[in-house]
């Protein structure tokens, strides 16, 4: 991924894509600080992307029609969400936005591995979404108010979108545990399967990388802390609705975002499929 | 899914996708500030909140609506009695076109001074 942290001209803009982004001087950030931020946006950017992805997946098959446009156009609105932080990410540190999405080798990906799971089934679907974005909610809002201006108007924008993303999946998670004993037993089974690997949102930065970008005002608070915030929020919700989940928190893994396995294997080669056929191609 | 309903919750929870029927819900939309609000369509949804919720992804998801406005169909009165819309009875005394208005008016703007005699 030299592409990826290799710098160069960081002012670059491109009139008429990701519109959502200010004017990106990454003058004002000294090396190492530039360096974190670049990891930490490729970890959140690879989250949306693969998650986008996935929950594509139920596009056509979702167990209503409405739910199926709603969750197809969640899906889309997380892949618009990568869209934004990978160009960020090509800003700050050079390389090419669709190069960085779609250019790198399965291993190469910097997800969580709470997003290695397949789409599995519907209950499954709405335990990994809660969770990813719960997590992803904790995450944010450590962000929010961050001393690099782009980044932290660009998830002030995002925070509002994902309020209702959260919400509607909030609604599932209730529907399905006071939906009687299937959907139930089926919603503890999948956050029983899942819990372990939801904390792989909250893996450690390599290095000092999280104490730089604490000291800099640009993340809160570590990753660590951001973890136990959301085992707080995760644990009253679950409480309240009755269920049933082995929560036993430690450290998140430092090799949570890596060791991909053959179900994410199979889903970058549906979605760099395109991008394969002539890589670097105009559409 | 087959579940029984003695359970007591098929009612009150409402299902998707189980062979259920969940309400359906008459959506209206105002697509910029100060436009009346129009209606836009309908949709299956088992509550409220997911109603909301299949609203927004259905009719603003391009974020063509300032405005939804979401109503459970079985909440709105509905009024089609033939009797009070069509009643069978000549009613064109009550159109403007009921009436032969050339001469009348001719009299009246004479009256009131405004023709002028070419």
């Amino acid at each position: 991924m030299t592409e990826v942290t290799t710098a160069r001209s960081a002012l670059r803009t491109r009139p008429g894509r990701a519109g959502d982004l200010d004017p990106v001087d990454s003058t004002t950030l000294d090396g190492r600080t530039r360096d974190a931020l670049a990891e930490l946006l490729l970890t959140m950017a690879d989250d949306e992307f693969v998650v986008g992805f996935w929950d594509s997946e139920w596009t056509g098959i979702a167990p209503a029609l409405e739910q199926d446009v709603a969750f197809s156009s969640l899906a889309q609105d997380e892949i618009g969400h990568a869209r934004v932080f990978y160009e960020l990410l090509s800003r700050l540190a050079g390389g090419d936005a669709d190069t960085i999405a779609f250019g790198r080798q399965p291993q190469g990906y910097r997800h969580a591995r709470l997003l290695d799971h397949p789409r599995t089934d519907w209950a499954f679907s709405v335990a990994r979404r809660y969770l990813y974005d719960t997590a992803d909610a904790v995450r944010l809002e450590a962000l929010a108010g961050g001393s690099f201006m782009p980044l932290a108007n660009l998830v002030a924008k995002i925070r509002r979108e994902e309020t209702y993303h959260l919400a509607h999946l909030d609604a599932w998670v209730g529907r399905l545990a006071g939906g009687g004993e299937q959907p139930r037993s089926r919603l503890e089974g999948a956050l029983e399967r899942l819990w372990t690997d939801a904390l792989t949102v909250f893996t450690p930065l390599t290095g000092d990388a999280e104490s730089v970008l604490v000291e800099a005002g640009i993340l809160g608070e570590p990753l660590a802390l951001l973890a136990e915030r959301w085992l707080k929020l995760t644990r009253g919700r679950f409480d309240a609705l009755g269920l049933h989940v082995p929560i036993e928190l430690g450290v998140p893994r430092a090799d949570g975002r890596s060791g991909h396995g053959a179900d994410f294997e199979w889903l970058w080669n549906e979605f760099t499929s395109v991008y394969r056929l002539e890589p670097g191609a105009t559409w | 899914m087959t579940e029984p309903a003695a359970e007591g919750r098929v009612e009150t929870v409402g299902r998707l996708g189980d062979g259920a029927d969940p309400d359906v819900w008459e959506v209206f939309r105002e697509e910029k500030e100060g436009d009346p609000m129009r209606h836009a369509g309908n949709l299956r949804a088992p509550d409220a909140e997911l109603a909301m919720h299949y609203a927004r992804e259905f009719y603003s998801r391009r974020q063509e609506s300032v405005r939804l406005w979401v109503v459970r169909r079985s909440d709105v009165h509905d009024l089609s009695d033939p009797d009070l819309l069509q009643p069978p009875l000549d009613r064109t005394f009550k159109k403007p076109g009921g009436y032969v208005m050339r001469d009348k008016l001719e009299q009246a703007r004479r009256r009131a001074g405004e023709v002028d005699d070419r």
